[in-house]
């Protein structure tokens, strides 16, 4: 028997007291973000006016903080017809990173079926007060304690068990997954989708494999089969 | 032979560190062991009132490093024990007062003469965290069954493991089995499965830890009378290589002496 569980989200509520421009963009995102060996890879997606496109861009510059600390940005017009003034405006958007290396304008065809391929494994427990940063899939072979931190570029996958916080697509692909043998995060993201588990679960959670991954802007919870 | 660095460490306060300290520092010299205790609290010093030797410094830890006086004129000797020597704390300086090289060269050339030196760490990550931890060759911590206490503890396992302190061992102190049989408490399987490394020993809750405390004379003094004293004679014991299985907590037994304690029956 499969059975899947819904994490709270925090995003799904947002959207439901259509308050917030955030949950509202969350749902269809002018801009996707991915990791390449070479650097950041931010995509635009021509379907959508400048407009969404400016706006999707400086949430993801207002939230990003440092985190692009040192690395390229690539920006892939994916043929998208840009105006003078538009560029300008992205270029003065763009130039809000921090500490970024360097920025690149390219114009690609996007293939969507991307994901990152590097993969960091650690064989440790990753304890409180420790915070584990890779702009790429993290494996690890060990328990992440409350009060531990961990944050992937693409796919989290945990050996033991989690019950810290694990932010899986951190650079906003929604398509990352967590994979823990025993699956209790304190909080869970995924891409900018933020979720906890509902506030009823006691200790008597399965203790078997599940998979957490993004479903209709919702964070679904949901049983390995083994 | 030289003798073993042991520092004994919390992040919390308030979990019972210097009691644990003047505890298995007593235990140890009770049997024959010569040990030296010292107080890294600059600034807070306690394990000097714990046990009952307040009256009696004259130089401390700091007046060591600075060169007021020789090692051997700051240590204590304790009252009971001929073998059991304290290293106190300054009262009136804080955590600057020594750095982390100094307290190393301090207990290298303690264990020359002594057979365990132990280091009793203050709470928090600071520096006087770092001090108490430099010199040590093994690690204690000491944590009680709450949850703020147990991810400190986690906590300091991580900065340890950083500082290249391998595999530290846990006491987990005033448990009150009564109430983890209720399930009001956390019980010890759910606490190691946690913290995932060695448990030395379990102490249980004991009023008379605060009456031996105020008089400074340590409980295990009294380890016929006292299961807290018991338990840190055990858990000393462990530390100097026996093999020795865990006190039972007996539960019945010690609900009808803590009630009897607590005058319900």
């Amino acid at each position: 028997m499969m059975s899947s569980r819904i994490f709270t989200s925090f995003t799904e509520d947002i959207l439901k007291s259509k308050q917030s421009k955030r949950g509202v963009m969350i749902m269809r995102d002018a801009i996707s973000l991915r990791v390449s060996s070479k650097g950041v890879i931010i995509t635009l997606d021509p379907e959508r006016d400048f407009s969404d496109i400016k706006s999707s861009l400086n949430r993801y510059v207002g939230e990003a903080g440092d985190f692009f600390a040192g690395v390229n940005l690539f920006v892939n017009l994916n043929g998208y017809n840009c105006l003078l003034e538009d560029m300008q405006e992205l270029i003065s958007g763009l130039s809000r990173f921090e500490k970024i290396e360097n920025i690149y304008f390219i114009n690609e065809k996007e293939n969507t079926k991307y994901r990152t391929t590097d993969t960091i494994l650690l064989n440790r427990t990753i304890r409180s007060g420790q915070r584990i940063k890779f702009p790429t899939n993290i494996v690890i072979i060990g328990d992440i304690n409350p009060g531990a931190e961990v944050i992937a570029g693409g796919d989290i996958i945990v050996l033991g068990k989690l019950r810290g916080v694990v932010h899986a697509g951190a650079q906003g692909s929604i398509k990352a997954r967590v994979v823990a043998l025993v699956l209790q995060p304190t909080q869970l993201r995924i891409g900018n989708i933020i979720s906890r588990p509902p506030d009823d679960s006691g200790l008597s959670e399965p203790l078997r494999p599940e998979r957490a991954y993004v479903k209709d802007g919702a964070i679904i919870v949901e049983e390995m089969k083994l | 032979m030289a003798g073993k660095v042991i520092v004994i460490t919390s992040g919390k306060g308030g979990v019972g560190k210097t009691t644990t300290t003047a505890n298995i520092g007593t235990a140890l010299a009770l049997m024959d062991k010569r040990v030296c205790l010292i107080d890294a609290d600059i600034g807070l010093r306690n394990l000097d009132v714990v046990m009952g030797l307040e009256n009696r410094i004259v130089y401390d830890i700091v007046d060591v490093v600075e060169g007021n006086c020789r090692l051997e004129q700051a240590l204590i000797r304790d009252k009971r024990n001929s073998s059991l020597f304290l290293l106190p704390a300054a009262q009136t300086r804080d955590k600057t007062a020594v750095t982390p090289y100094q307290m190393q060269e301090l207990t290298e050339s303690l264990k020359e003469e002594m057979d365990y030196v132990l280091v009793d760490s203050p709470a928090g990550i600071e520096q006087g965290f770092k001090n108490a931890i430099s010199g040590a060759e093994r690690a204690i911590i000491v944590t009680t069954p709450e949850v703020s206490a147990i991810r400190d503890a986690d906590r300091i396992i991580g900065l340890l493991e950083t500082e290249g302190l391998k595999n530290p061992e846990v006491i987990i102190n005033r448990i009150r089995q009564n109430m983890v049989d209720k399930g009001d408490m956390m019980g010890i399987d759910d606490m190691i499965e946690i913290l995932a490394i060695n448990l030395l020993g379990v102490v249980p809750e004991d009023e008379n830890i605060v009456i031996s405390t105020n008089r400074g004379e340590p409980i295990v003094l009294k380890a016929d009378k006292s299961r807290a004293g018991l338990a840190f004679q055990n858990i000393a014991r462990r530390i100097d290589g026996e093999e020795l299985p865990l006190m039972s907590l007996e539960r019945d037994t010690l609900i009808n002496k803590l009630k009897r304690i607590v005058g319900l029956s």
